[in-house]
């Protein structure tokens, strides 16, 4: 049968945590190809919001080439404009240092003579250098706030460990984010403070539901099962629901940057949909490939599930430790065997439905 | 669950959601539009260090009734965010600089002499003088301004009945004979300044050097109308006032709230030679009274103490205005010595950001976001179709239930608690269409799964619920608590995304249970349930064929 129908019926065995080895070193060049790129560059682009500046964008009927534009900034004595064209050259966008509201009108005025477009319609916004600073204090408090409380939050409903593992797991996905972010070039603003966020709630969303279900397993069949192996089994279980949720999640969000971006010339939507859609890529592949792997090694440490794996080696009825799963391949049991019976833990009677 | 308790709990559900779109719809409620998507103006500003918390509170204050004045705003917003800025939003402004200049100043505090005060609240003391038709001369207009200055206005008090009846009646042909004091003009444009609206018989922007019929605040001080005297000392010279509580003042045994006053040097002058002049007049008379103004609005007017000397006035510098007993005193001290503080403070609020967003590329932005959304919840659609077949149809009809729950919901907060709807709402809505189909596809890939273990198609639709249910609460609950953080902890956008991403959350689980449950168990139970390839189960499979 073919991969897409095992996975249409829920019948895959990938075995994932035996190969967690290739997603972590995955991951770690990943991090490690994002510091080195944003150490090069040396932080990210930051919009006009950080900086502060002065940003005018008007529609541009006449078609005016982008030199035209820089011509007539430059004639007012304003140097180190940015100028962009959005919109398939439907629209332009001039930034510079911030501008004395007086020359700001200048500005606008001698942009709507090249583009031939009204004064009034253009958009326009000043900020000063202190204001971003202001927003990206606000966020970075909320973040820490939200990791606080999620982490206690899933410590409550879930497990300390699973917590941890899923703040890591987030991290993993701010960094990667963060560097293609530099890698690509992107321009770093409000908006994308807002989608990286969005990002981060939802790799917590999805790694929740993964947890979630191992827990759900972990109390049905915990004595009969390795922790490795209920990982695997979830991990196979809920990998049509990320591959679905996420592509449901992600096709509004292409919609969201095909129209927005290239249809309607909203530059804001462009850099919003791109951190959405890089982020919740990411998002997905570390819930599936680094916070379940990561978790079923940690969680196979404890003595619980030490106990659980060589009481199954020895019901296989050999000596020496073998295989009862492909997943045991890297996860040998560190207790020695000593010979005598390891009582088997009294089996939780089950609820009769 | 049973047959009937799901079609009760579904036509509620349907009829609550769609009965609420169709009254929205009805009364004409749309979502409130925030001004990135109507287009408008915004401005952030900063206020100096250390700047307390009441004066913020204050200016925030003097900036709305400035705003109001302007005119064209439709409900502007005007906010504290954080510790010492200001937002103002202003949708569907076209005057920039007029909302510049209103938002951007200090307020304009002037110590005025009082002239005259009028009885009746409300009625400018010009409405009192005597009609012309009593005057045996009847002059040109030019003569007019002339005698002003020789024949001071006779004040009569005429019946208050008499005269607000009269007023209300013709005041144009009123206003045309009343005399004015020199360089005062009626109002022809509202920036002309000094002039006098010939409607309320006020000044609308009073100049320092002029005359002015200026009122105490309607809402709190009735609206008492005085005639005041050029201003003798500014804003600017008031270096410090402070409410303070005095414990034994001049002799009284009880103690009492005072606001202290200190003026510069030039101000110190100024004020002595003030309290000199009104202290010639005697105790009683309103023109021993001392006006304070702040943007053209009498904030108070004490009336000289009975002890200053009328050949020395009130001398170094510094003052104290004596706070009744009536009312709350405390409150009363602190809020004059705030709205002092503030019409002195030296320097204006920083604007840190202004923003203005065209209504063009305010619609642009609403139609982007609107076909984005409308293809994107048409592609999810198409997938859930194909993929989970007459279960699909449940969610696609949910995710319709789902943008009329939503609208509903945004529109009635708009209504009522002014809530608007952003572009970052507008995205975070579009984001969302994604995760409450998310719902459907836990509960789906749960009903499969349980139907590959051997469950029957009812039994599996019974079960997988609950474990739906649980997963979907768990991942819910931690999203509605991330949205909660960022509308209390961020900044203006972010704030907007997360009340649209929070209100999609609570409405995607209301669905959950109101509708996705309901829905399903109905559609088992029809042809659609065991069917074909396009029935629940044709999506389940049957678990006796997959072994291989």
């Amino acid at each position: 049968m073919s991969l897409f129908t095992d996975l249409y019926w829920g019948r895959t065995t990938f075995d994932v945590v035996a190969s967690r080895r290739r997603w972590f070193a995955l991951s770690a060049i990943l991090l490690l190809v994002s510091a080195g790129v944003f150490a090069l560059r040396g932080g990210f682009d930051l919009s006009v919001d950080f900086q502060g500046g002065t940003v005018v964008t008007i529609a541009n009927p006449d078609g005016a080439s982008v030199a035209e534009v820089r011509d007539r900034v430059n004639a007012l004595g304003i140097t180190g404009a940015r100028v962009q064209e959005s919109g398939g050259g439907t629209e332009m966008r001039v930034q510079t240092t911030r501008l004395d509201a007086d020359r700001e009108q200048a500005l606008v005025e001698a942009l709507a003579g090249v583009t031939g477009s009204d004064p009034s319609d253009a958009g326009r916004q000043s900020v000063g250098p202190t204001f971003g600073r202001q927003i990206a204090d606000a966020a970075i408090r909320a973040l820490i706030v939200f990791l606080a409380v999620a982490a206690l939050y899933m410590t409550w409903r879930l497990q300390w460990k699973m917590a941890l593992v899923a703040i890591a797991a987030l991290l993993h996905d701010l960094l990667a984010t963060a560097g293609i972010y530099a890698i690509v070039g992107l321009e770093v603003s409000p908006a994308t403070v807002i989608a990286v966020l969005t990002v981060l709630g939802y790799s917590l969303y999805d790694t929740v539901i993964l947890f979630d279900r191992v827990l759900e397993s972990v109390k049905e069949r915990g004595d009969r099962q390795t922790l490795t192996s209920i990982v695997n089994e979830s991990f196979n279980g809920i990998l049509m629901r990320s591959i679905n949720t996420t592509l449901t999640t992600l096709v509004p969000i292409v919609s969201l940057l095909l129209v927005g971006a290239f249809l309607l010339g909203a530059t804001t939507l462009r850099a919003f949909a791109v951190a959405l859609l890089i982020g919740i890529a990411i998002g997905t592949y570390s819930t599936l490939f680094v916070a379940g792997p990561l978790y079923a090694a940690w969680g196979e440490r404890e003595d619980r599930w030490q106990r659980v794996r060589l009481r199954l080696d020895r019901k296989a009825g050999t000596t020496a430790p073998v295989r009862a799963t492909p997943a045991d391949a890297g996860d040998r049991p560190r207790i020695p065997s000593t010979g005598t019976a390891i009582p088997r833990p009294p089996r939780k009677r089950r609820k009769s439905r | 669950m049973s047959r009937r308790a799901s079609v009760i709990t579904l036509l509620l559900t349907l009829t609550t959601v769609f009965g609420g779109l169709a009254a929205t719809l009805a009364l004409d409620v749309p979502p409130r539009l925030g001004l990135d998507l109507q287009g408008g103006f915004s401005v952030v500003l900063e206020a100096p260090q250390d700047t307390e918390a009441d004066v913020l509170d204050t200016a925030v204050e003097i900036m709305r009734r400035r705003i109001e004045a302007l005119g064209d705003v439709q409900e502007p917003e005007i906010s504290v965010l954080g510790e010492r800025n200001i937002e103002v939003q202003l949708p569907g402004v076209t005057d920039r600089d007029r909302a510049l200049a209103a938002v951007g100043t200090t307020g304009r505090l002037e110590f005025r002499p009082v002239l005259d005060v009028s009885p009746v609240p409300g009625l400018s003391p010009l409405f009192l003088q005597v009609p012309p038709e009593d005057t045996t001369t009847t002059t040109t207009p030019d003569d007019d301004e002339t005698t002003t200055t020789t024949a001071p206005p006779t004040t009569t008090t005429t019946n208050p009945d008499d005269t607000t009846t009269t007023t209300m009646l013709d005041l144009e042909e009123l206003t045309a004979d009343i005399v004015l004091p020199e360089g005062v003009t009626w109002c022809d444009e509202v920036d002309q300044p000094g002039c006098v609206d010939r409607q309320s018989g006020l000044t609308v922007s009073p100049a320092p050097e002029l005359e002015a019929f200026l009122a105490t605040d309607f809402a709190t001080g009735g609206g008492i109308v005085y005639h005041l005297a050029p201003a003798r000392v500014l804003g600017a010279n008031l270096s410090d006032a402070r409410a303070e509580f005095f414990a034994n003042s001049r002799g009284s045994a009880v103690g009492q709230w005072v606001v202290s006053l200190r003026f510069d040097s030039l101000g110190a002058q100024q004020f002595q030679d003030m309290t000199r002049e009104l202290a010639r007049f005697g105790f009683g008379d309103p023109r021993r009274q001392i006006a304070i103004v702040l943007d053209a609005t009498i904030q108070s007017a004490p009336p000289l103490g009975t002890d200053v000397d009328p050949n020395v006035g009130i001398p170094g510098g510094e003052a104290i205005i004596s706070i009744g007993s009536g009312g709350n005193p405390q409150t009363d001290a602190q809020e004059l010595s705030v709205v002092l503080r503030y019409g002195a403070l030296p320097v204006a609020l920083e604007q840190v950001s202004v923003q203005s967003v065209s209504a063009t590329l305010g619609a642009d932005s609403m139609r982007a976001g609107i076909i984005a959304g409308t293809i994107g919840l048409a592609l999810v659609s198409i997938m859930l179709l194909l993929y989970y077949r007459a279960l699909g149809l449940v969610s696609v009809v949910g995710l319709f239930v789902f943008a009329a729950l939503v609208l509903t919901v945004l529109s009635l907060l708009g209504a009522w608690r002014g809530v608007t709807l952003t572009m970052a709402g507008v995205t975070g809505l579009i984001v969302t269409i994604g995760i409450s189909s998310d719902a459907y596809i836990v509960y789906f890939e749960r009903i499969k799964e349980e139907v590959q273990r051997g469950r029957s198609l009812r039994a599996a639709i019974d079960h997988a619920y609950g474990r739906a249910l649980r997963t979907i609460v768990t991942a819910s609950s931690l999203a509605l608590v991330g949205s909660v953080l960022l509308f209390l902890l961020a900044t203006a956008s972010v704030k907007g995304f997360a009340l649209a991403f929070g209100i999609a959350t609570v409405a995607s689980l209301f669905i959950s249970v109101a509708y996705m449950r309901p829905a399903v168990s109905l559609l088992a139970r029809t042809r659609l349930g065991d069917g074909g390839r396009f029935s629940i189960r044709g999506a389940t499979g049957h678990p006796e064929e997959s072994v291989r």
